[in-house]
């Protein structure tokens, strides 16, 4: 373990930002904190900056606590939403800030700057204001400012979610290769469950101040823990147990024991199969096209289902169609978010 | 350009064009008399009588003359020390008490923010009266002290000045210092630098342009202000006192407009690389700040505490103590309290007061009207129209007050226009007033029609309201806290001012400021006291007032949003 938090608590008055949080880094690792706004993952992040004091816990860093260290003698990067970069210093006197704060010669920062200009690709600005610039090259000098220090850790605080989409998608992979190519331990905070399955080594799924779910992209996108991971990771089709019994009970074979209520069947929508059949039990509401998919709401006997299919697939809306589920295709979730339509 | 095209296209069918059209034009057209004829007008005519000599022919004869006397320039070398002196003092408290506010973390900061505006809310000579009181040759230092201070000349006047300019310095370098978000010092701070190098390299240069544009204001404030000079200067003459000897002792109108126009020139440079400030600094702000909350640090917090408390002490004591005086039997030898001294017995008694708020009402209604007026008919008008007569809407706080006051005295009490009807009526004092303090109520509606989203005002036209329906409808509700803000500032000014309105009251008609400075020429102090607390009571109703109004208008907004 490179980066430990255990048991992190943080209160607002009544209100529990962080609830006995436990998670890990290892050396290397791009980890992406998930989840929606309000559920702590900005808390954590701040904690583990220094930004903010624990209530109780503690921050460990390979093997030296943390806890008590001001956020400026940590050693981290961090990168925030808003940018932030000082509006007074040109882009080269941003990104070598940090670098003068520990007496590098000048010569040696400039030599840096120039490097870190080059690996963002914005040689020609260093000169300018900030001011004067896009939000996507502000963002990356925020970056290459975070970076020049060869911080210990990585943190970035929804750094994407202020850009236009197209600068995001390139800004994203920029960032996935850089953090590769120079193995900073990396933590980002994000909402955007896309953005985290396309960057992250493991995904921390948060809920209500709390770990919901910690694992690999794949892992929380197939195997969902709970419902609420299903739910946010993607589309899915939850249903209840009462109706697989009825409609499809094989599907009831790696169901865990427990009542009717403590567990969902969890189908993403592009692992159901469709074949078109006038005695088939589903109907075709309606068709999306997106391009490289299709996407289909069904009339079924388990309900409306969503499906997903590539390529073209012969149905118009109001025909009747076969359904195919595997029972690999199924996963059973705990149904932490009672209520609702299952 | 869509909305040129809808009107076009509305024109084709009806009428209405034509109205619009002529309402443009009576918006833009009313006000631009106004400031044609009590603004350019006037300054024009100080101008030529300025180059008017002795037999009536125009020269250089006055300015020969100025230039060679040795009291003018005594009185220029004073004001332009005085006003370096009080500069570099308003803007280190101002810089350290905005500081204090804005980056530091302790309790009582209400108490500062009211303590500090309290300046604002008075007469400028109120601050020189306090003084006196304290420090003066009965006052309760000395008496108390043994000591032998004495207040009158460039100490008095030093301090007093600061007092007055401090609210300003304080607003101004503290609007420069939010611009920092939390989030900027956050990232120096991750990055590894120490609290004393987030000061030097955010802070200080954050506030630079605060601290420039602070440094003109208080200079300009400080050259220009004739009540604390009046008062407390004693032998120390500055030009404002200058202005006033020449037009009221010697009655030499031509010589004090040629001084008029020497104070002009540094208060005209010192605006205009004051408004160029402010571009640059408008330039950085930031979007989707998250203000700064700064965390408890002992080392940091409470000698800064003890600073801010400090000087909002003396504040509130200079003020305080004209409250208490006001009411001392026999200052400084009977201390005991009694009402007597509200018992003006200077010709008139209260009656400058009632007729003081009545102007004040005046100016205040008529100017928010005229700037509202002025702000719609600018929207309509293209650019290049709209351009000069903006820069003459904001010319007016380049000019000192006393000389604006001067160029009315010349061009209203000349018979040779009929503009002389005006002349010794309260609608010339409430004229100046406003014209005075123009372009403060005019930026600050314009940056109320700024916030005001064209989409709103295209969707009413595109609907068919015509341009007086949405004045009324869509504009008027929107900027309406810009307005409430407009007129009390209007009125409360009205109220205090001194320096544009002494040349223009007669045996007749005389104002509050001015009669404060008449009582206390008559030696009555206690009553000048007496009379300054009535004034500063009507202006904190008016200022309570506009707090309560505003809230309301919040409020109702927020509910609207809720809805």
């Amino acid at each position: 373990m490179y980066l430990t938090v255990r048991n992190a608590t943080k209160t607002y008055g009544t209100f529990t930002a962080l609830d006995d949080v436990s998670i890990s880094i290892e050396q290397g690792e791009f980890v992406c904190l998930l989840g929606p706004s309000g559920c702590g993952k900005t808390t954590l992040l701040r904690l583990i900056a220094g930004l903010t004091d624990l209530d109780a816990g503690e921050i460990c860093l390979e093997n030296e606590t943390l806890s008590a260290l001001p956020a400026r003698k940590r050693g981290f990067g961090i990168v925030f939403q808003s940018y932030s970069l000082f509006p007074n210093m040109t882009v080269a006197e941003n990104i070598g800030y940090g670098l003068k704060i520990r007496h590098v010669p000048a010569d040696k920062i400039a030599a840096r700057v120039r490097e870190l200009l080059e690996l963002i690709k914005l040689p020609y600005l260093a000169d300018n204001l900030p001011g004067q610039l896009s939000g996507g090259q502000q963002q990356r000098i925020a970056l290459a400012r975070a970076i020049a220090v060869d911080p210990r850790v990585l943190l970035l605080d929804e750094p994407l979610s202020a850009l236009d989409a197209k600068v995001r998608a390139d800004l994203r992979s920029e960032i996935r290769q850089l953090q590769r190519a120079l193995g900073i331990p990396t933590l980002m905070v994000t909402h955007d469950q896309e953005e985290a399955l396309a960057l992250a080594d493991k995904i921390i799924c948060m809920n209500h101040g709390t770990v919901v779910q910690a694992g690999s992209p794949e892992e929380l996108y197939h195997r969902p823990a709970t419902r609420f991971v299903a739910d946010f990771m993607g589309i899915s089709n939850l249903i209840g147990t009462a109706v697989i019994r009825d409609v499809q009970p094989d599907l009831l074979s790696n169901r865990p024991d427990g009542t009717d209520d403590a567990y969902v069947a969890c189908i993403r929508p592009e692992q159901i199969a469709l074949t078109p059949d006038n005695n088939g039990p589903a109907t075709v509401r309606s068709i999306g096209f997106l391009g490289n998919l299709r996407r289909i709401d069904l009339d079924s006997p388990f309900g409306p289902l969503v499906v997903e299919t590539h390529g073209s697939i012969d149905c118009r809306e109001g025909q009747s169609v076969q359904l195919t589920i595997t029972p690999e295709a199924c996963t059973w979730v705990a149904n932490d978010d009672a209520g609702g339509a299952a | 350009m869509t909305g040129a095209a809808q009107t076009a296209r509305v024109a084709s069918r009806s009428p209405r064009i034509d109205g619009d059209r002529l309402l443009t034009l009576v918006c833009v057209g009313l006000p631009l008399i106004g400031l044609l004829l009590f603004f350019l007008y006037p300054m024009a005519i100080v101008f030529l009588r300025s180059l008017t000599t002795a037999d009536g022919s125009y020269g250089l004869g006055n300015y020969a003359e100025v230039l060679g006397s040795s009291g003018f320039w005594r009185a220029t070398r004073h004001s332009l020390i005085m006003g370096g002196a009080t500069t570099v003092l308003s803007v280190v408290l101002g810089f350290v008490i905005a500081h204090g506010l804005y980056r530091c973390a302790f309790r009582g900061k209400r108490v500062i923010r009211a303590v500090i505006v309290l300046p604002l809310l008075a007469p400028s000579l109120v601050q020189a009266l306090g003084l006196i009181f304290l420090l003066g040759r009965n006052g309760l230092m000395n008496r108390f002290f043994g000591l032998e201070i004495e207040i009158y000349g460039f100490w008095g006047l030093l301090f007093a000045n600061t007092l007055y300019a401090l609210p300003q310095a304080v607003m101004i370098i503290g609007a420069a210092l939010v611009l920092l978000d939390a989030r900027t010092y956050e990232a120096a701070e991750v990055i590894g630098a120490t609290p004393a190098r987030q000061f030097r390299d955010l802070t200080l240069p954050a506030a630079r342009f605060g601290i420039l544009n602070a440094a003109f204001v208080t200079f300009t404030i400080t050259i220009t202000d004739f009540g604390n000079a009046a008062v407390i200067g004693g032998d120390y003459s500055v030009l404002a006192t200058e202005i006033y000897s020449q037009v009221i002792g010697q009655r030499n109108f031509n010589m004090g407009a040629v001084v008029g126009i020497m104070l002009l020139l540094p208060t005209v440079l010192s605006y205009y690389i004051e408004r160029q400030a402010m571009k640059r600094q408008q330039g950085q702000q930031a979007t989707n700040a998250q203000p700064f909350v700064p965390l408890f640090a002992a080392l940091r917090d409470l000698p800064m505490a003890g600073l801010c408390l400090a000087i909002c002490a003396a504040i509130g004591a200079v003020i305080g103590i004209v409250v208490y005086a006001s009411f001392v039997r026999l200052w400084p030898y009977n201390l005991s309290l009694t009402p007597r001294h509200y018992d003006i017995t200077l010709a008139g008694g209260y009656s400058s007061l009632w007729i003081t708020i009545l102007i004040s009402l005046m100016a205040a209604a008529g100017g928010t009207l005229a700037v509202f007026l002025l702000g719609i008919g600018l929207r309509r008008l293209p650019r290049a129209l709209m351009q000069p007569i903006q820069l003459l809407a904001a010319m007016p706080a380049a000019v000192p007050g006393m000389v604006l006051g001067l160029a009315y005295i010349l061009t209203f009490n000349s018979t040779a226009t009929p503009l002389y009807l005006l002349y010794g009526t309260a609608a010339l004092i409430a004229i100046v007033n406003f014209y005075h303090y123009h372009t403060q109520a005019f930026l600050t509606v314009m940056t109320g029609f700024r916030q005001l989203p064209p989409a709103l005002e295209e969707a009413a036209g595109s609907l068919g309201a015509g341009m007086g329906r949405i004045a009324v409808n869509i504009i008027a509700p929107f900027v309406a806290p810009m307005l409430v803000s407009v007129f009390f500032f209007l009125f409360m000014r009205s109220m205090v001012t001194l320096s544009a309105v002494v040349f223009l009251t007669t045996p007749h008609l005389s104002v509050a400021a001015v009669t404060i400075m008449r009582l206390d020429d008559a030696g009555l102090t206690s009553q000048a006291a007496a009379f300054s607390t009535c004034v500063m009571g009507v202006v904190c109703i008016a200022l309570l007032g506009m707090k309560a109004l505003l809230a309301y208008l919040g409020r109702r907004s927020a509910r609207e949003k809720a809805d």
